[in-house]
């Protein structure tokens, strides 16, 4: 229930680290980037990103501040510490070698 | 990376932890903003705002569930489930304050009982040395066939020292002696304890002077050279004010001008369990100081007065060490066939040399560390049977917890926290109950040792006594936590939810019941068993008595060595002493002993060969122990001469030597012959025969419960020793002699020392009565507590028990059932119980009796009486707590039975 749907697994917190890499953003901002990025193709439900952002909070990679929106409310905004650098990078190079690896391996098939 | 992640995350847990209230709220506001947000946006598209909400919240699926799982992220969660089942622990157990009052008592008493025993099982045999790496100290022993933990001579020690290569270091040291110390030239010297050491001692132990430094290896080469001494911690405290211009000063040993040259630090009180040297020696100083005036120390093999320790090199293995000893050995049986013949060497870990069989401390520890477990293990069992009985009563609150979907697990660690609780106040209760027990021995710290010098005892409640503490806490927590634990939550929910108190079908849970009931007599009878066979072998002792007369009589001993006399002047001086006491006023009779009987010395041993004795073919010679007195002891000490005559006057050195031994000797080596007119030889078959005079009854000699032994006696003209002990028979209170003794001494040498002057019957009766007093305090009230505390859990299972089938009993009585039958029915149950408790118990008594007879008593064979009274006594206490309850049931009026619960 809690997994993000259609996700691969610990694909959501590479997604989150990119997001804040750009900015540092509060939640609601965060859902709506996610939308807005990736069309309709990655769900996100509001119910997991939350658990999912404590839980990069708590490893260290991003730290949060009470911050004024734009329209004057106070909202937590998240951004990324020099550790959550370090795990974007690296995280990301997975991804990078996975990714190839598999649509290698599907091309295969189609040949 | 690690180190910089807990940089990162370390914060973020404690500010979980210690500012919950306000994560909480950000985490709602948190919430609480995106879901704004997202009915604005909802309202935006056209949503009422009701719609909107509820979407904004179906989005979320589950808020509070989604709340549990950023809790839960957090990662403290073990921590603050552990604080809430503590909260609700502490509540709930202040519900029954009662209950939780008795069982924090129980476990008190358990605990506290072993914690005050641990700590002298601790000082006598855990305690490491007070140095730096003390794993790596041995302990070598010269060993033959009668003792396996004997000396060795300092030419041995050279020998070892120079010919192993297993160790850093082959250090020595004499026995602590009495040293006349005077700061000052002049002043009349007192009596402190000083002990000889080789001059690597200090840098093998790895031990640095606090002041000063410790000797140089060149000090303890050349005999006699070098005088110089390193003072104890507690006596530059206590006779130096801690004055640090002590270094340097010059100070009088023995008559002998020494250097200061350094003082012990702090944490090294020395390497004995009991005493603590006040001053330290080179070996080579052995001139001035207490050695065999027999012997020569520097040169005579077998004259063996040190004990070695040595430091193993890292790698070396103990069995390396010890093959490396055994060639050497060999090497001086071959070499010095006269002296070393038939004597190996070993080596030793500290444990192993405190744990020998042969050493009454570590007997002792053993039987009181036992029964205090002992005790603990019914404390436990008692606890267990309360908490089941309260879970059962719980069982309508657990089921309801069940259902509401708690995990067994979860219920479990709720019930294992409570008894955490418990047993933490009841370990808390115990340290105090320990340091009671602590300060309690402490306070015999002058029964015990009845001497100048510096001896202390070294029980203590420490950290490492504390830390045990509070394990033996923990784990009777799980101990008596886990079964009812598991039971309690192991309810059928239906039955539980519908009445307070059911039993599951089955016998199952009864069983484990009945065996807590079981166990508990079992226990009790054993301590009870224990405490009644140690009054009963003090007590033994105390008839039979000691074979000679020790009221009025006065006591005091002297050491010319300390004074520098010489062999001739030593002699010239107790002869003169004798004489002239003798003549003093209220002096009935006077005698010279070399050691007094049941005194804190060990006699000297004696190897000898029996004349016409056939000698069997693997040994050399019999040894025994041995006294040296002068002609007035057997009268004055009231010990009958059986045959023959004691010492005479005419006994002289020149004269032919004699000996007179114990009654016990003599059958031993001539059953059926009068051992008078017999001769031995000395040491082995070559040497000068020796005629047996009398046979004098057989005393005890070391401990009032001793088993009768071989013992011989020489006289003091054939046989010089330097330090005497002078006894005096006296008409009425033997210190109004004192005056007189010392105005006698004072006109042979007004400097000479009087040494722990006293009245023998007080000496006897602190040594032999009022210390086996106090180790028979300590175990009956073990064995009190222990049974008080069985009675109390017997009574409160079997009560429990009736209370639990009330309904059941109304059933009987309403169908007929007289009250007989009903008591019958309740009864019966418990005597079983009784019974096989009763038995167990008997066959764990009957171990520990073999223990103890073996280890402390001579009392061979089984003490009936002991089991005669014990046994039907605990029998009747036991069918007493029974009774009460079942009596009650019995008398239940079967319509209130009937409308029980």
């Amino acid at each position: 229930m809690s997994k993000p749907s259609d996700l691969v697994q610990g694909t959501l917190d590479l997604l989150l680290l990119k997001i804040l890499a750009l900015q540092p953003m509060n939640g609601w901002a965060i859902s709506q980037r996610l939308k807005q990025i990736s069309g309709d193709i990655l769900q996100v439900s509001d119910g997991s990103l939350y658990p999912a952002l404590h839980k990069l909070e708590q490893e260290g990679w991003i730290t949060a501040e009470w911050k004024q929106t734009e329209n004057n409310r106070r909202a937590k905004f998240y951004s990324l510490t020099r550790l959550g650098r370090k795990q974007l990078e690296s995280e990301a190079a997975n991804w990078q070698r996975l990714s190839s690896a598999i649509s290698h391996v599907v091309r295969l098939e189609e040949a | 990376m690690r180190p910089q992640h807990w940089l990162y995350t370390i914060p973020l847990r404690l500010r979980s932890l210690f500012r919950r209230r306000r994560v909480e709220q950000e985490l709602n506001e948190e919430l609480q903003f995106h879901l704004e947000q997202k009915i604005e946006e909802g309202i935006a598209k056209g949503l009422s705002p009701k719609e909107a909400r509820y979407a904004a919240m179906r989005a979320m699926d589950g808020l509070e569930q989604r709340k549990e799982e950023i809790r839960d992220m957090r990662r403290i969660h073990w921590l603050t489930d552990f604080l809430d089942d503590a909260r609700f622990g502490i509540r709930s157990l202040s519900r029954t304050p009662g209950l939780a009052a008795f069982v924090v008592i129980t476990l008190a008493l358990g605990i506290g009982m072993t914690s005050g025993t641990f700590s002298m099982m601790d000082a006598l045999i855990f305690r490491p040395y007070p140095v730096p790496h003390p794993s790596g100290v041995m302990t070598l022993v010269s060993t033959t066939r009668d003792n396996n933990f004997d000396d060795f001579s300092y030419r041995e020690y050279l020998d070892i020292r120079d010919k192993t290569k297993s160790y850093e270091g082959v250090i020595a040291s004499a026995d602590m002696e009495a040293v006349g110390f005077s700061a000052e030239p002049a002043t009349a010297p007192r009596i402190r304890g000083g002990m000889m050491v080789s001059g690597n001692y200090f840098h093998v132990l790895g031990v640095e002077p606090q002041l000063g430094r410790g000797f140089r290896e060149d000090e303890d080469q050349v005999s006699g050279r070098d005088a110089v001494v390193v003072l104890g911690p507690d006596f530059w405290k206590h006779e130096f004010a801690s004055d640090p211009s002590v270094v340097g000063r010059t100070v009088r040993l023995n008559g002998t001008n020494f250097t200061v040259i350094g003082v012990a630090p702090e944490t090294f009180p020395g390497m004995m369990i009991f005493g603590h040297p006040d001053l330290y020696m080179p070996l080579a100083m052995a001139p001035v100081f207490s050695t065999n005036p027999q012997k020569n120390f520097f040169e005579d093999r077998d004259d063996r007065e040190l004990h070695l320790r040595a430091r193993l090199k890292p790698g070396t293995t103990l069995q390396q060490a010890q093959n490396e000893l055994a060639v050497l050995a060999q090497n001086f049986e071959r070499d010095y066939p006269k002296v070393s013949r038939g004597r190996g060497a070993a080596i030793h870990t500290q444990f192993e040399m405190r744990t020998r069989t042969d050493d009454v401390n570590w007997k002792f520890g053993v039987i009181f560390v036992t029964l205090a477990l002992a005790v603990l293990l019914v404390a436990c069992t008692n606890v267990a049977g309360l908490l089941l009985s309260r879970g059962r009563a719980r069982t309508r609150e657990i089921a309801v917890r069940l259902a509401i979907g708690a995990g067994r697990f979860r219920l479990v660690r709720l019930l294992l926290t409570e008894s955490l609780i418990l047993a933490c106040l009841g370990g808390l209760t115990g340290v105090v109950i320990g340091y009671g027990i602590v300060q309690w021995f402490q306070s015999f710290q002058n029964v015990i040792f009845m001497t100048d010098l510096p001896f202390a005892i070294p029980f203590r409640m420490d950290t490492r006594v504390l830390v045990a503490s509070l394990a033996l806490s923990l784990l009777s927590a799980l101990v008596c936590g886990v079964a009812p634990a598991l039971q309690s939550t192991r309810t059928d929910l239906v039955n539980g939810l519908k009445a307070a108190d059911v039993d599951m079908p089955g016998r199952k849970r009864l069983w484990g019941r009945n065996m807590l009931v079981v166990a508990q007599v079992a226990a009790s009878l054993m301590l009870l068993t224990a405490s009644f066979l140690m009054v009963r072998g003090f007590q033994h002792g105390a008839l039979e008595g000691t074979g000679f007369a020790n009221d009025h009589l006065l006591m005091t001993s002297f050491d010319p060595r300390l004074m520098q006399y010489n062999a001739v002047q030593t002699k010239q001086f107790y002869k003169l002493l004798a004489e002239r006491v003798r003549q003093a006023p209220g002096v009935q009779s006077e005698a010279l002993t070399q050691n007094i009987p049941l005194g804190d010395d060990y006699f000297d041993g004696v190897a000898f060969v029996p004349e016409g004795f056939q000698m069997p073919r693997d040994r050399e010679n019999f040894s025994s122990m041995m006294d040296t007195v002068n002609e007035g002891c057997f009268e004055t000490m009231g010990i009958p001469i059986l045959h023959g005559r004691g010492f005479l006057e005419s006994d002289t050195a020149e004269a032919p030597r004699v000996a007179v031994v114990n009654e016990q000797f003599a059958k031993h080596y001539w059953p059926r012959e009068d051992a008078v007119g017999k001769r031995i030889r000395l040491d082995s078959s070559a040497s000068t025969p020796v005629e047996i005079v009398g046979v004098a009854q057989t005393i005890k000699y070391h401990l009032t419960t001793e088993k009768p032994t071989d013992f011989l006696y020489m006289p003091l003209a054939q046989h010089p020793i330097a330090r005497m002990t002078l006894m005096l028979r006296s008409s009425s209170d033997p210190l109004q002699l004192v005056r007189s003794v010392k105005d006698v001494v004072r006109t042979l040498d007004s400097n000479m020392p009087m040494l722990e002057t006293m009245s023998y019957e007080d000496f006897y009766l602190n040594k032999a009565v009022e210390g086996p007093r106090i180790a028979m305090k300590l175990v009956a009230s073990m064995g009190a507590v222990g049974l008080l505390l069985a009675i109390a859990g017997l009574y409160g299972v079997v009560a429990y028990n009736v209370s639990r089938r009330t309904r059941e009993i109304g059933i009987r009585i309403a169908l007929g059932a007289l009250r007989g039958d009903v008591l019958r029915l309740v009864m019966s149950k418990g005597i079983l119980l009784v019974g096989m408790g009763t038995v167990i118990g008997l066959v764990m008594g009957f171990a520990v009796e073999q223990l103890m007879n073996s280890m402390l008593f001579n009392a061979g064979g089984v003490d009936i009486l002991a089991y005669v009274i014990v046994v039907p006594s605990l029998f009747l206490v036991t069918i007493a707590a029974a009774y009460v309850p079942a009596r009650r049931a019995s008398r239940i009026a079967p319509t209130q039975a009937l409308r029980y619960e």
